[in-house]
């Protein structure tokens, strides 16, 4: 692994940089299940004992930043894409609070020169600190050739 | 036996296509290759067993790996645990000369895929740095090529007595089996290949042209 990837690791990996409380309206996943073309009713309809936002829901929430203050501009940042891991439902009517971490940061090289990525991680927990989902963004940075 | 010695999957970070999703491809599309190679991405697998979805789609699957050098991506058939102790797949920057040792040293073999392609393909690199020894195969044909990156391959290749092999270079199933490598033996495992890679029988084939 390159030098600058290593120390970029070992300064901002697992270190959380920013907290965020996100509330979760019912109107609103119930209106985003609608768009995605759910047709489970327990994205649908408030009443359903089970009812809870669409397991997607949480790709819409984003913190205040994206990377950690100081972090090295390696390039330009493009998005490259979201993933998400569900452990829990996101239950509507309730506050979450997400937590962003650096998950990964790699290098690769491609057509276009060395393209270094960066996985910002929000952890979302519920009131009682369950660790209901995470949201994963990857942003690539091209180096200048 | 013809095997695509070049694909990703999800394992990659680039991958999109499900292993399971490559073999119902093949047999619904009646894909003339017996088999693949699964070549992930600055690592090597070693965790997946795909061993039932063999069986089951009545497929040649093995796992190699492609890793990055100072001459561009290079696969590298043979990988064992041995090999890894030897150097960080994770690199972009290995130096080649070492991944060659380390492959001889371990009965492995490496090949530097789409070597006419700039940046990450050998021959761009060979003016500034030279004609790297110890090179015995190339991949000719890739199934991602743009323009003349495969006619720059095959002349290079030519010039300097390289064998080709051919793979398609598949990060999603629609491309899988594009380019692929016909074996004279029967390949069942990475150590078949592997020899059948040294011993010099096989032939690159390009299914997208027919060449």
């Amino acid at each position: 692994m390159d030098q600058d990837i290593t120390a970029a690791r070992e300064k901002f990996l697992n270190q959380d940089f920013d907290e965020k409380s996100f509330s979760v309206p019912a109107e609103k996943t119930i209106e985003y299940a609608r768009l995605c073309g759910e047709t489970a009713e327990r994205f649908l309809d408030a009443s359903h004992p089970d009812f809870q936002a669409p397991p997607t829901y949480i790709a819409s929430l984003s913190g205040s930043r994206a990377l950690p203050e100081g972090f090295p501009r390696f390039g330009i940042g493009m998005d490259a894409g979201k993933g998400i891991e569900c452990f829990l439902p996101v239950r509507p009517g309730t506050t979450i609070t997400g937590r962003t971490h650096l998950h990964d940061i790699y290098s690769k090289t491609g057509r276009s020169g060395r393209m270094v990525f960066a996985v910002s991680r929000i952890a979302f927990y519920d009131a009682e600190g369950n660790l209901l989902a995470n949201s994963d963004s990857r942003v690539v940075m091209r180096e200048k050739s | 036996m013809l095997l695509d010695l070049h694909t990703h999957s999800i394992k990659s970070d680039d991958g999109r296509a499900k292993v399971e999703n490559y073999c119902q491809w093949i047999r619904s599309k009646n894909l003339p290759i017996d088999g693949f190679v699964l070549t992930e991405h600055r690592q090597f697998d070693a965790e997946s067993d795909y061993s039932a979805l063999a069986e089951k789609f009545d497929l040649c699957i093995l796992k190699a790996s492609e890793v990055e050098t100072e001459y561009g991506h290079v696969l590298v058939y043979g990988v064992t645990p041995a090999l890894q102790a030897e150097f960080d797949f994770g690199s972009i920057s290995l130096p080649l000369a070492k991944v060659i040792a380390a492959c001889n040293a371990h009965g492995a073999i490496a090949v530097p895929c789409h070597p006419g392609r700039p940046r990450v393909g050998m021959f761009a690199h060979t003016d500034a740095l030279g004609v790297p020894a110890g090179v015995e195969i190339v991949e000719i044909y890739n199934g991602g090529s743009r323009d003349q990156e495969d006619q720059i391959a095959i002349e290079h290749a030519s010039q300097l007595g390289y064998r080709g092999i051919g793979g398609s270079d598949s990060h999603i199933v629609s491309h899988v089996g594009r380019c692929a490598t016909r074996f004279d033996a029967e390949i069942k495992s990475i150590d078949d290949l592997v020899l059948a890679l040294k011993t010099g029988q096989f032939e690159a084939v390009n299914l997208k042209t027919g060449d």
